[in-house]
């Protein structure tokens, strides 16, 4: 018994240290694989760094880079060379630039170039340039701050000014072709864009409550346009809420304080308000309205529009839009409308085919003034890394 | 006088709950899990509308301001409704980079990310598909990188942080393994859903998708393609149709009415159905609703 018992313990014993000599065998033969492979690894990386190439490389950090086309089919009963020199009475004597939807026919509105990157930790820079076909035009390009303290935030450049709801808002991103009527009256179309610097600052409050201001060079003509010195400060309040889950209102006040070419005082306020009501993730209503009310070398105008979206689905758009100057200098019309309706298709989010249709009683043709009737198809498309909306 | 202002500053700063906005829903209810008493979430989307549109309205801007965290999904899901908004909130703590900013996409594995980008096929996300909080298995990390942050944040909870952590994991883990079991019959079903939202879902099952409803990402349906994914259901003998809440839910019905098939009202985050409204529920109706 105990022989047999010493016979299995040798031969148990024996077989052990073969399981430990093949044992070692693996593992050598592992770490040798391993060596090898390591090596192989390490003589490709050599390769490459023996003809390297990419070292100052710096495409990462070229910027977002966004291209808009817009261009526009127009039937009106206005001939170009009459529209061409339209004015408003008591607003405007001679428009002088219609960027816009300008000719009879086909325009090739703009391109817009947009450019946006972070500088560095501090710093945002962002640059838009209107491309028409004779002009090439720096429409915004200014710097924005990021690490203020008290969640301020500072802008520095040639920018679109906060003032009133839609006066920062690009002409691709807004509902209609063409402008408000009192914008057009008391702004133009370019609206308030400068040179400057604004402040901002968002309050922790539980309602949105944002406050800015604004230095601005004050170059818009209409309203402001004392050349031999800056002359517009810009200050504005906006606030919003939502009323139940489904409704969001933003509402504010803005007011400007310039002079005019003559150095005489010239003062704008305005009121906003606009309403959404969202019916889904792709439906909603959307009512927007704005007062605007102007004392410029003592003499007071107002005008206002309301305007109703209805967005039906990811697709289709519809809206009317209704706009006056009910206020006026001496022994000028204070009547003066203009009406749009609009029908927008998006086969896509990223283009838009727009039908407008206008009927204007506000111009003037040639010193007489005339009601104009227009139909409008814009194509309107934005490529590349175009950032978000606002509200 | 001052003694007292000074008490109550104290006292107020000892017991601030840290303010933490997410801009859906399950990722409130995983930080709720792990930072219990310790945090308030605000959570910035409604489940019951697409995730992709959420209206930027002003009230989320304050929502931000007062943020001491922003958790995002990531994947570039928020692209189109967050950047404008955060911009606006100018807050350098919840800022990209600033240390109360969280993306919880770095947590997980993406997949279907495109070979190639462009928006002629649509609008697909260059990350990979951003809807991996349907698998119940990702949610797991997703908690483990909330906690970690909530700890880097607010050290002083940490061990807080990772005992809910630890029995958060054990619970979904439990929940992950009887899901696995109870639905294992229904690996190599085929289906097919209305946009690329259920796959990691899918994946997580063994469930085959094998068309969508839209012809491209964010392209409305055509009935070119409808009579397409018609034929499709026919010759692979397709039982089932998945559809979320938000979008249309007729050309899904038109199909289900030409070929027999069912349509499977699927959530996509907790609360987009009534009886999806805490997270286990959640994952148990998605595979409920997959698989049956």
């Amino acid at each position: 018994m105990q022989k047999i018992i010493g016979g299995l313990s040798i031969v148990s014993i024996l077989l052990l240290q073969a399981d430990n000599i093949s044992l070692e065998k693996r593992v050598e033969s592992l770490e040798k694989a391993l060596k090898a492979n390591k090596e192989k690894l390490l003589n490709e990386k050599m390769k490459k760094a023996l003809n390297s190439s990419g070292s100052f490389n710096q495409k990462s950090f070229n910027p977002d880079i966004s291209l808009i086309l817009d261009g526009s089919a127009v039937i009106r009963d206005v001939t170009n060379s009459r529209y061409e020199g339209y004015s408003i009475d008591g607003f405007l004597d001679e428009a002088d630039e219609i960027p816009f939807h300008k000719n009879r026919g086909f325009n090739f509105n703009y391109g817009e170039l947009g450019m946006h990157s972070a500088v560095g930790p501090y710093f945002d820079a962002d640059a838009i340039f209107h491309l028409h076909p004779d002009e090439f035009e720096i429409e915004e390009a200014y710097i924005t701050t990021k690490k203020l303290p008290y969640n301020l935030d500072m802008k520095m450049g040639k920018f679109r000014s906060g003032f009133g709801r839609i006066n920062s808002i690009h002409q691709h991103a807004q509902h209609f072709s063409s402008q408000p009527l009192v914008y057009e009256a008391m702004l133009g179309v370019e609206g308030i864009n400068d040179a400057g610097v604004a402040m901002h600052y968002v309050a922790p409050t539980d309602n949105y409550l944002m406050v800015g201001a604004e230095a601005m060079q004050g170059t818009n003509e209409l309203s402001f346009g004392e050349a031999n010195q800056n002359n517009l400060y810009v200050g504005y309040i906006k606030s919003g809420f939502d009323i139940g889950d489904n409704t969001a209102l933003l509402t504010g006040g803005s007011v400007a304080l310039g002079k005019t070419e003559a150095n005489r005082d010239s003062r704008l306020y305005n009121g906003e308000l606009t309403l959404k009501y969202i019916l889904d993730s792709y439906s909603s209503l959307n009512l927007q309205g704005e007062y605007l009310y102007r004392d410029r070398e003592d003499i007071k105008q107002a005008g206002y529009y309301t305007q109703l979206i209805y967005k039906k689905d990811s697709n289709w758009e519809f809206g009317a839009r209704y706009g006056a100057l009910n206020k006026n200098a001496k022994n000028q019309p204070d009547n003066l409308k203009k009406y749009s309706a609009i029908i927008t298709y998006s086969p896509f989010e990223f283009s838009k085919i727009r039908l407008q249709a206008t009927q204007d009683k506000s111009k003037s043709f040639g010193g007489k003034r005339d009601t104009e009737n227009e139909v409008l198809l814009e194509f309107l498309v934005e490529t590349g890394s175009h950032g978000a909306h606002a509200f | 006088m001052r003694k007292i202002l000074l008490i109550i500053l104290f006292t107020t700063a000892i017991f601030a709950k840290l303010n933490v906005a997410v801009t859906y829903n399950y990722l409130g209810e995983v930080t709720k899990a792990i930072g219990g008493d310790l945090v308030d979430v605000t959570v910035l989307s409604s489940p019951k509308l697409d995730p992709h549109f959420i209206t930027p309205k002003p009230s989320l801007i304050a929502k931000l301001r007062r943020a001491d965290l922003l958790i995002i999904n990531g994947g570039q899901l928020e692209i189109g409704w967050l950047p404008p908004l955060l911009k606006r909130a100018n807050s350098s703590k919840i800022n990209t980079g600033g240390i109360g900013f969280l993306d919880v996409s770095g947590a997980v594995e993406l997949i279907d990310k495109p070979k190639s980008v462009s928006r002629a096929y649509g609008d697909i996300h260059p990350d990979g598909n951003p809807h991996f909080g349907l698998d119940i298995n990702n949610i797991i990390p997703i908690a483990k990188l909330i906690s970690m942050k909530l700890s880097q944040l607010d050290p002083k909870n940490s061990s807080t942080y990772n005992n809910n952590y630890n029995s958060f994991s054990s619970k979904m883990e439990t929940l992950a393994n009887s899901l696995k079991e109870k639905y294992k019959s229904c690996q190599g079903k085929k289906v097919i859903q209305y946009h690329e939202l259920f796959n990691y879902a899918l994946r997580a099952y063994g469930v085959e998708s094998l068309a969508t409803i839209e012809p491209l990402p964010g392209i409305s349906p055509s009935s070119k393609h409808t009579i397409k994914v018609i034929n499709l259901i026919r010759e692979n003998g397709i039982k089932t149709i998945l559809q979320d809440v938000y979008h249309e839910k007729k050309t899904a019905k038109f199909i289900a009415d030409k070929t027999g098939a069912k349509v499977n009202i699927v959530p996509h985050d907790v609360g987009a159905i009534s009886e999806a409204n805490s997270l286990e529920d959640f994952y148990k109706i998605v595979a409920k609703r997959i698989c049956q």
